[in-house]
């Protein structure tokens, strides 16, 4: 057992419980969240792979002293290996995970701490609260589990959003909890059913009663508690119906809030897709549902953000689009799609953040998000200009970024697996994609100033450009060596396929 | 009237509707989100040769011709995805009604 497995998920938790207890004390808050939002990337590098058995319920098969004792009735049946205790697995792909999830909370947090006036202990509870939940999401393998910290991140994000002070974010706050309480009890009935058929709530003893025969799996309320999972999933990430509900989500948080939520929705989308592929890889009707749910994402989403007037909704927009390209690697099925996918999530977390950050240095300085209000701000701000126009680029594809890597093999992916239409549609939303963001680029930053045009900041703050240079810096690490990212997720995909 | 008109002109409608003026870039980017929409529906169409080479032609045909006649349809879809309440637990109810019915009733082989 690794004591610094639990630990990734208990220490979030306890600093933002403190960071409540705290706020008023504006130092002591900045200090504490600083402090531990370092320590977040270090502890899953530090942490040796292994499995976490709560309370230390290991399985009998691994017990040597109960085992020894034990009948062989008891030995050669599906009990020996059963695992009674809720169980957290850390692998190199979570690795690779949380280390990008804890980065990105890391500028976010440094970033929120250094745009407003006073700290906020509730604010930073809240980001703390949503990754630690996002940490077990990905560690657990326990689907009740998964299903608590599901809610707990879901009702974080809200929070994230009624601490923004947008106009009229308590309503959109609202509505998202509201449509969260049609589709997360839905998650929770099929986690039920799956308990009532199988007995268990453990991801790994389900799949293995599935596989070893012990229970049908092609029974229809098998496979209607995969379109349970799958709802659910659809609401975690934002794919369609929940694609409009997401985006406002989105474009009604502060632009370091919208650049974790996003984080958030992506390494959910990702855990959530690894669990239903791990139950239900053998039923083709799951994958071809993941890749009309998530090409349904990419062309509503694309298409949704090329209309908009207000730049925090299309930048919404256009993160839940980017996330359907992830969809269709898992959707197709195959071991060069998955990895695809898998890698296109770690550079979606990276470089959609990073454009939150940059069109939120917009706000910063004007206040407002209408482009028809906005205009050359190319003056004031060249390089800061450049950067956003740079995040423009690696979001669309262009090499030698990470996001050009990923869309590139999902590409290819497609093509080996027989679905080359799928292909010339990433192609062709990826081109789309980079006319929305130049579209938006031009609008603020060439077009010429709007009369009356009053900036409330001519500067922005030091915190928020290093989180960029941060943040572009490892997108051209991973476009330059994508094998750093792409060697972690060998050891999990074997377990995904069939 | 040509057709970059016609376009136009049905996009005004239904933005006028609303009491919204538009600019070259605002059209430009309706012109832009219908022919995607149009394109990658038509595309997505196509991978229904995996089921049936006939039935693809079919849909495609039919989609093509529905699609075409329908313009605008990217101000459409605007009001469609808009943010009320009502609209947004429709279509949720109606995707959940959907899948559980074709995944419970359509069995392991599909």
């Amino acid at each position: 057992m690794n004591p610094l497995i639990p630990v990734m998920v208990v220490l979030p938790i306890l600093c933002a419980l403190l960071l409540n207890l705290l706020h008023g004390r504006d130092r002591t808050v900045k200090a504490l969240a600083v402090a531990v939002a370092v320590l977040l990337p270090v502890i899953p590098l530090l942490a040796g792979y292994g499995v976490h058995y709560f309370g230390g319920y290991a399985p009998l098969s691994e017990n040597s002293t109960i085992a020894a004792g034990l009948p062989g009735s008891i030995k050669s049946s599906y009990l020996y290996s059963f695992h009674p205790a809720i169980t957290y697995v850390f692998g190199s792909a979570q690795r690779i995970f949380l280390v990008i999830l804890s980065v990105v909370t890391f500028l976010a947090v440094l970033t929120s701490l250094n745009e407003v006036r006073r700290p906020s202990g509730v604010y930073a509870f809240l980001m703390f609260m949503g990754t630690a939940a996002v940490t077990a999401i990905v560690l657990t393998d326990d689907i009740f589990n998964l299903y608590v910290f599901f809610e707990i991140a879901a009702l974080a994000q809200v929070g994230v959003v009624l601490c923004s002070g947008v106009e009229r974010n308590y309503e959109t706050a609202l509505k998202y909890m509201m449509i969260g309480g049609v589709a997360a009890p839905m998650l929770l009935l099929g986690v039920a059913i799956l308990l009532a058929l199988t007995g268990n709530v453990n991801i790994s003893d389900i799949v293995y009663s599935m596989r070893s025969g012990l229970v049908n799996p092609g029974s229809p309320l098998f496979l209607l508690a995969s379109a349970l999972l799958i709802f659910g999933w659809l609401y975690g990430t934002g794919l369609p119906p929940f694609h409009t509900i997401k985006s406002a989500i989105y474009s009604k948080a502060l632009p370091h809030g919208s650049a974790l939520l996003q984080a958030f929705s992506v390494f959910t989308f990702t855990a959530l897709a690894i669990v239903i592929l791990r139950m239900f890889y053998h039923v083709p009707l799951v994958r071809w549902v993941m890749v009309f749910f998530s090409l349904a994402g990419m062309v509503l989403g694309i298409s949704m953000a090329l209309m908009q007037t207000d730049l925090r909704r299309m930048i919404g927009f256009l993160a839940v689009g980017e996330l359907g390209y992830i969809g269709i690697g898992f959707g197709l099925g195959t071991a060069a799609s998955i990895s695809a996918g898998l890698f296109q999530a770690v550079n979606e977390a990276l470089i959609t953040a990073c454009i939150f950050l940059g069109f939120g240095t917009i706000f910063y300085m004007t206040g407002k998000t209408d482009p028809e209000d906005i205009g050359g701000l190319m003056a004031y701000k060249p390089g800061l200009a450049g950067l956003v126009m740079l995040s423009g680029f690696i979001m669309a594809g262009v090499p030698p970024f990470n996001v050009f890597q990923s869309k590139l093999r999902l590409i290819q992916a497609a093509i080996q697996a027989g679905v080359p239409e799928l292909g010339i549609l990433m192609i062709l939303l990826s081109i789309v994609t980079f006319m929305t963001f130049m579209r938006a680029f031009y609008s603020v930053y060439l077009k010429p100033e709007p009369k009356g045009m009053e900036l409330e900041s001519r500067s922005v703050p030091r915190s928020t450009v290093f989180s960029m240079v941060v943040l572009i810096i490892i997108c051209t690490v991973l476009g330059i060596a994508p094998w750093l990212a792409t060697s972690h997720f060998t050891a999990l995909i074997q377990g995904l396929i069939i | 009237m040509n057709f970059y008109d016609e376009i136009i002109n049905r996009i005004r409608k239904v933005t006028g509707e609303r009491g919204e003026g538009e600019s070259n870039i605002s059209v430009s980017a309706a012109l832009t989100a219908e022919i995607t929409f149009i394109s990658a529906v038509l595309i997505a169409a196509v991978m229904l040769r995996k089921l049936n080479f006939i039935l693809m032609v079919i849909a495609v045909l039919l989609l093509a011709a529905v699609l075409l006649t329908s313009f605008p349809l990217s101000a459409r879809l605007r009001t469609e995805q808009g943010d009320g309440f009502s609209t947004m637990i429709f279509y949720v109810l109606l995707t959940l009604g959907i899948l559980v019915s074709i995944f419970y009733w359509g069995g392991a082989g599909v």
